[in-house]
């Protein structure tokens, strides 16, 4: 069984064949005729629109009754198709410049994509993918090939592609099509979009999946994790089977209570956060109270160079606008050890999760951390974002940390550059040793966090990247929830805000215990807010207290998971 | 010439469904049509009659427009097109 990962985009969970789909790719060269062709070739040009103008209509005609919404993608296509600029763009091309007809049209439909893709409406941004289909329409009927799409798949199957195109999506034979996944795309693309709106699993993103995957390849998508398990073995279908089926009954249960006000059965409030890793919008958003985990990764990891202060300033401003007003918190970068750079060289380490990653890494590399925080400080003056550094184990590193702050307010300050100047600085609390002097560290921060998985790992000694060891890996183990009321507890009594933004915080069992410890903030994945909430909203604060104290007095990690787990059974 | 200045009044601006119906009235006449907006000095008049300068206009709610024509029915165009803006594209 092998694993690859991408980034889940509509949830859900299939089993099936994988099917590879190809679509037509142009291969375009910069090419040129010779004079007194001009009007022959303008005229290809002309028939191969009048051509492509004729496919869409056919599919418009198709589609209009039965789901007129997609239709609407096709109008707008012929749109595009006859779009003034475009055809007067790539005339003068084959005029003036006596350019061959595919290259022109290659040339003026990726151009306007690029325009268009800069839009900071990622609406907008979004269309640039509607050009490269149409492009691609127009290139393939110049080059005499047939229309080739998903329309038509004679059993269920998995979708793997490159990527999938407005046209590929909307014709797409969806009672065939039990789940897709695509080496590119992100979570506002077409195919994230009507994957969401037909309820079709989807992971995108996933790394030269069509090199790696074959035809009629036994594959498992589980788009609530963002795997996908090629060639599984018996156990892990049949267990994916059972996944399937929970999953199916939760969803029902668990939606409803998406919108509702994060309320224990008693009355009191708590918050729920989002964690999240790009710059996409999402209907989440609307669903929580603040963004208590923005990973910062993304633009260090998918980039060809270390991302400029610019870049991360508009990024850092786009997330602050899909917050709509709500606190984001940023983290800083965590990288280093077992997360690499591919521009930058970094030492191999022997324990590297005891090594120089995120703040350390950070503080080693202090004109990369500068940028960083230039640009943080900058998104500031556009609406309420806070700054969160990862792997803190003393209060040098706290007092390093704000160090770094300071002087690139210091610096900013001097270019007369806006930021908010009381922006909220706070820490991750993931190593022990932070942990038990929580009392001290409230004192020289804003606000902290939990990463219950990083100190799950350093708590129990735990690598959790090493297979063998899995079984030691216990989250909900007494020891964890123990130092988890000391942290909740020393942080409410300073007066400083406490959350958790790790996986304990969307598990809906660890979220009633450490409701009752005293935590207020919980930071999740999108998937989990409606199943925290729906459990949460079962206890009062009482029960959930004498819930938390009990579990803190069981022995082993089994044991309260079985006493909660019962515990929430009982009430649902 | 003939023009005039609006605000966007719709939530959506000009996106999507709106910028559809917009380029659809202005291509109704024989004028040149633009529009410009008026909130960033870099900005240049665009083709009101592609969609596609359109979008890349970015033109949101509260973003002010000039919506200006050259050519014999300019003045129809010109307070046609002002007057979809002014009924915010039906939206409400």
């Amino acid at each position: 069984m092998r694993i690859l990962k991408g980034n889940p985009v509509s949830r859900g969970i299939a089993l099936g064949k994988a099917y590879i789909y190809k679509a037509f790719k142009a291969d375009v060269h910069e090419s040129y005729f010779e004079a007194g062709k001009e009007d022959e070739f303008f005229e290809k040009y002309q028939d191969a629109v009048y051509s492509a103008e004729n496919e869409l209509n056919s599919i418009i005609d198709s589609m209009s009754e039965e789901s007129p919404e997609k239709a609407k993608i096709f109008t707008a296509h012929v749109e595009i198709l006859k779009d003034e600029e475009v055809a007067e763009g790539v005339k003068e091309m084959i005029y003036e410049n006596r350019t061959m007809p595919d290259y022109a049209v290659d040339q003026i439909y990726t151009g306007f994509a690029n325009l268009l893709e800069k839009a900071q409406d990622p609406l907008i941004a979004a269309r640039a993918a509607d050009l490269r289909d149409v492009r691609n329409r127009v290139l393939r009927i110049l080059k005499g090939e047939k229309e080739s799409n998903l329309s038509n798949l004679r059993e269920s199957v998995i979708v793997v592609a490159h990527d999938l195109l407005p046209s590929d999506t909307a014709t797409m034979d969806r009672e065939h099509v039990l789940g897709i996944f695509t080496e590119v795309g992100g979570a506002t693309s077409h195919t994230a979009i009507l994957a969401r709106s037909y309820k079709i699993p989807a992971i995108l993103g996933v790394t030269d999946a069509t090199k790696i995957v074959s035809n009629g390849d036994s594959v498992i998508l589980d788009a609530l994790a963002g795997k996908v398990l090629l060639e599984p073995e018996k156990e892990t279908i049949k267990e994916y089977q059972e996944k399937l089926v929970e999953y199916i009954k939760e969803e029902r249960e668990t939606g409803q209570y998406l919108d509702r006000l994060p309320l224990v059965a008693s009355g009191e409030r708590y918050s729920i956060g989002l964690n999240i890793g790009g710059t996409d919008p999402d209907e989440s958003f609307k669903y929580a109270d603040f963004v208590g985990l923005f990973r910062t990764e993304f633009l260090y990891m998918n980039s060809d160079h270390l991302p400029t202060e610019q870049e991360q300033f508009d990024a850092y401003k786009k997330v602050l606008a899909n917050a709509m007003g709500n606190p984001v918190t940023l983290r800083t970068l965590d990288i280093g050890g077992d997360k690499t750079l591919r521009y930058m060289t970094m030492p191999k380490e022997d324990n590297p999760f005891l090594g120089n990653r995120a703040l350390r890494f950070c503080l080693d590399h202090p004109e990369m951390f500068k940028t960083q925080l230039r640009a943080a400080l900058r998104a500031s003056a556009f609406g309420p974002l806070q700054i969160m550094f990862p792997m803190v184990g003393t209060m040098d590193d706290i007092r390093a940390a704000r160090a770094a702050v300071d002087e690139a307010k210091a610096e900013l300050r001097m270019q007369g550059v806006a930021f908010d100047e009381k922006i909220n600085i706070g820490i991750m609390i993931e190593i022990p040793s932070i942990a038990m002097i929580a009392d001290m560290a409230a004192q020289e921060v804003d606000f902290a966090s939990v990463g219950t998985n990083d100190l799950t790992q350093y708590l129990h000694a735990v690598d959790r990247m090493n297979p063998a060891i899995t079984d030691y890996f216990q989250s909900m183990s007494p020891s964890m929830f123990r130092i988890l009321g000391r942290i909740f507890a020393e942080f409410n009594k300073a007066g400083k805000p406490i959350s958790v933004c790790g996986e304990l915080a969307g598990d809906h069992l660890s979220a009633l215990v450490m409701f009752g410890l005293g935590l207020r903030k919980f930071s999740m994945n999108a998937a989990n807010i409606g199943r925290v909430k729906r459990t949460l909203s079962l206890f009062t604060l009482e029960e959930a207290e004498d819930i938390a104290k009990k579990a803190q007095s069981l022995n082993t990690e089994a044991e309260i998971i079985a006493y909660v787990k019962n515990e929430v059974d009982k009430r649902s | 010439m003939y023009s005039k200045k609006i605000e966007l009044k719709n939530a959506s601006g000009l996106h999507a469904r709106p910028a559809s119906e917009f380029v659809a009235m202005a291509k109704q006449f024989e004028c040149k049509v633009t529009v410009q907006r008026l909130d960033d000095e870099a900005a240049q008049p665009a083709n009101a009659k592609s969609i596609i300068k359109i979008l890349a206009q970015g033109l949101s709610v509260g973003t002010p427009i000039e919506i200006a024509a050259d050519g014999p029915d300019e003045v129809e165009a010109v307070d046609k097109l002002f007057a979809l803006v002014e009924s915010k594209f039906g939206e409400d």
